[in-house]
């Protein structure tokens, strides 16, 4: 059974948007809703600096805390380790969004639902690439088998040092090379 | 603010409402006669837990789309969530229970009130554990913070009870000093949790240390000093503590006690006291999730 992860490499990333676009569009959201965001950082003193781009979406920990805090077990997470939400029984309390470290789940006021990144589950059944990934103009982007030695992603991961965004604060899949 | 003021009144009325079952069953056991006390903890109780929920059910969008949902509240153990829906569910039917007996003016079941002591302490427990076990948040993730939603939650309870109390019979407030006495301990056991969470939770971690810096000298700070510090403690423990004092010395003469005994005192005191309490109560909740900075993950 595949692991699903994702190295983003904010080096190559130019801030374009496009993966957001193509992710509302995949996902029929609405202009003002999304599930990657984009934070940008600043590092070292003038005229030394480094200004990263870092798109943030849902990270598909493995000790997901939106997985044990939902009271309706709305929020699972699938053999392939994808975290999804099933929009059936989501009562819309928000608890999984106030326990989110990553900031990375929305509410569809439509529905009421609290959504978020899916890692386009449906294509990927179908062994497509998620819509972010396939559209990336730099590829920046790479997903696939965490469990596979010799997927793209997980040489990429050994090769580039690619490391989670925080990995003191559970275990994420998406790696990042910064 | 992903859980705002409907959710801060929400954790406000679930405190307030086991804090009231409690104060009413420590009145049927240690003041018989001050039957109003009783009578008002056990009427006010669910109807204000009632509220709690109704407020819990318009702000869960989905749910209120689709009710038939909130069955599945019940189902996942690892969620502090369904714990307390189990909790409160409990709670809400010894106090309903106690209500209707009292109502019907008939005798309660003893277990069936001890049931409900239980569950109102663990609701009470529970609405700190609920935002305590968020790691997102620094300033909730503090063994503290359960214990302050505890005191807080019996000494509304009080407040709410006593209230209500006051208002039914000016006497009967007089008669109850012990409770008195309780709710001052609570009090000033609140202000000592306030400033150890804040002190060593601020030194811990740097989100926690911003949403401290809002609430002590920043956007929420005239809410914080003004609010809860000196309206919603400082007040109620100037005029409790000088109730008490007084009451003291009137029951070392004769003619004191006869005062004491006569009840002849007003009840502007007992009114200022416990409303500050109740808008104290409410303030510290909706404080505590306004000032929830999340940690910082890049």
């Amino acid at each position: 059974m595949a692991r699903y992860g994702m190295v983003i490499d904010t080096r190559k990333c130019v801030g374009c948007y496009a993966c957001r676009v193509s992710c509302q569009m995949q996902n029929e959201l609405p202009v003002e809703e999304t599930y990657i965001k984009f934070h940008e950082k600043e590092t070292g003193v003038f005229p030394n600096v480094k200004n990263e781009i870092i798109p943030v979406q849902c990270q598909h920990c493995e000790d997901a805390p939106c997985v044990s805090v939902c009271p309706t077990k709305a929020t699972y997470t699938t053999k392939e380790g994808i975290v999804l939400v099933d929009a059936d029984k989501c009562i819309g309390c928000k608890y999984c969004m106030v326990a989110c470290h990553y900031g990375a789940r929305t509410q569809d006021h439509n529905t009421g639902v609290v959504e978020k990144c899916r890692f386009c589950a449906e294509l990927v059944a179908e062994g497509k690439q998620p819509a972010c990934v396939s559209t990336c103009i730099s590829n920046a982007r790479i997903f696939g088998d965490l469990d596979d030695p010799n997927s793209e992603v997980s040489k990429t991961i050994v090769k580039m040092n690619a490391q989670p965004l925080r990995p003191d604060l559970g275990k994420a899949k998406i790696y990042y090379v910064r | 603010m992903v859980w705002g003021t409907i959710i801060a009144a929400y954790l406000f009325l679930a405190g307030l409402s086991a804090g009231a079952f409690l104060t009413s069953s420590y009145a049927a056991r240690k003041y018989p006669d001050a039957k109003t006390v009783r009578v008002v903890g056990r009427l006010i109780s669910p109807i204000l837990m009632g509220i709690g929920l109704l407020l819990l059910i318009v702000d869960a969008e989905a749910g209120l789309k689709d009710p038939l949902r909130f069955i599945y509240l019940f189902t996942n153990f690892s969620s502090v969530m369904t714990i307390g829906t189990y909790f409160i569910s409990f709670f809400m039917m010894a106090a309903a229970y106690i209500a209707l007996m009292e109502l019907l003016k008939k005798d309660t079941n003893k277990i069936v009130e001890y049931v409900g002591v239980v569950f109102a302490v663990a609701t009470a427990i529970y609405t700190g554990f609920l935002i305590g076990v968020i790691g997102a948040v620094p300033l909730w993730n503090t063994a503290i913070l359960p214990i302050l939603f505890v005191v807080s939650a019996f000494s509304t309870g009080i407040a709410g009870t006593m209230l209500v109390s006051a208002i039914m019979d000016k006497k009967v407030i007089h008669h109850v000093m012990s409770i008195k006495k309780i709710h001052l301990t609570l009090l000033i056991s609140e202000v000592f949790l306030i400033f150890t969470m804040f002190l060593i939770t601020s030194s811990t971690n740097e989100s926690a240390a911003q949403s401290v810096a809002m609430l002590l000298s920043g956007e929420y700070s005239i809410l914080f000093w003004l609010g809860l510090i000196v309206i919603g403690l400082m007040v109620p423990i100037g005029i409790e503590a000088l109730e008490i004092w007084n009451s003291s010395k009137l029951h070392q003469s004769q003619a004191g006690l006869e005062v004491a005994a006569s009840g002849s005192h007003g009840i502007t005191a007992t009114l200022i006291t416990e409303s500050a309490v109740l808008a104290g109560g409410f303030i510290l909740r909706y404080l505590l999730l306004a000032a929830a900075v999340p940690v910082i993950f890049l």
